[in-house]
């Protein structure tokens, strides 16, 4: 992998959950043990989830930009995302996922996937 | 059943192992499957061949583990999508892709946790992308084509290169990694171009 890095700091630290996230995806693809299906299950859909919420989030902000929106509804639109936020932690938490398990796409390798 | 690693319309023959099959122009490089478990080696390993191959020549990399029964298959399945294939590899031509993610120095509060009103969750959003945007825009304009993608990073972010353009891009990193001491910036390539391998993005 360090062969692959072009520029960047001294200490690749700030980045390397990255790796562990590799082999998570990986092994869970062949692990199919019905003891950890609910959890596969939940980190599934709420990787799909986490992702709308994403795209909403960013389509929200373009708005903002853009300079249509009252004040009420900016903070109707804040309060609505920091909650969806909160709420998919808890039940992260619930779940013992962490963020990056909701997370599956990797960079140009994670297309692999 | 064959693994297949890339699509091209490159004429030259890969070296053995692997073997092309043409279809119509196009033609897909593959090799004889071999059984083995899902490891993240195994996936370097397709990398590298894939690379390699991207060494000498234009091509669409092919999704890890794709296999199919035998050549005859995977000529069907290029030539059901020859005109997209066509476009696309016309796309990444001379090009490849480099991957780019930044990442705040000093850890950020959460916005979902800090934040008091729904507009203050809205504004360290709209912070945290404008942090994005240092560096992300300065690379739009030394690379053909860009992607954003999601991530729990400030920015993580996929762009399509000329070959001949890599070294000034990653100049163009150094400098703004100067420029901004508070973020860290890693940049990896290069890559098969992944990102932009598909119909649209």
């Amino acid at each position: 992998m360090r062969d692959k890095v072009l520029a960047g700091p001294l200490e690749l630290d700030p980045f390397s959950p990255d790796r562990r996230r590799l082999e998570n995806a990986l092994t869970r693809r062949v692990n199919a043990d019905p003891e950890s299906v609910e959890r596969g299950l939940a980190q599934l859909v709420l990787t799909i989830v986490e992702l709308l919420r994403q795209i909403m989030e960013r389509q929200a902000l373009r708005r903002i930009d853009g300079g249509t929106l009252s004040e009420e509804q900016v903070e109707r639109l804040g309060r609505t995302f920091m909650e969806l936020d909160r709420r998919l932690e808890e039940l992260r938490e619930e779940f013992g996922l962490t963020e990056e398990d909701l997370n599956l796409d990797l960079g140009p390798l994670g297309r692999l996937l | 059943m064959i693994e297949l690693y890339a699509i091209t319309d490159d004429p030259r023959p890969p070296d053995p192992p692997l073997r092309a099959v043409r279809s119509n122009g196009l033609a897909v490089l593959y090799a004889p499957a071999e059984r083995r478990e899902v490891t993240s080696e195994a996936l370097w390993r397709h990398e590298e061949v894939v690379e390699a191959l991207m060494a000498e020549r234009n091509l669409l990399p092919v999704r890890f583990g794709t296999l199919v029964r035998d050549a005859g298959a995977a000529v069907q399945a290029v030539s059901e999508r020859r005109a997209e294939l066509a476009t696309s590899l016309d796309r990444v031509r001379g090009a490849v892709e480099l991957a780019v993610r930044v990442e705040s120095r000093e850890p950020e509060p959460d916005p979902a946790r800090g934040a008091t009103s729904g507009r203050d969750y809205m504004s360290a959003k709209a912070r945290r992308r404008a942090k994005a945007n240092l560096v992300h825009e300065p690379l739009t304009l030394v690379s053909r084509e860009s992607f954003m993608q999601n991530g729990p990073e400030l920015l993580r972010a996929a762009y399509l290169v000329d070959r001949v353009a890599v070294e000034a891009f990653v100049d163009v990193v150094r400098r703004l990694q100067e420029t901004h001491s508070e973020l860290d910036v890693l940049c990896t390539g290069p890559w098969p171009p992944y990102s932009f391998a598909g119909g649209t993005s």
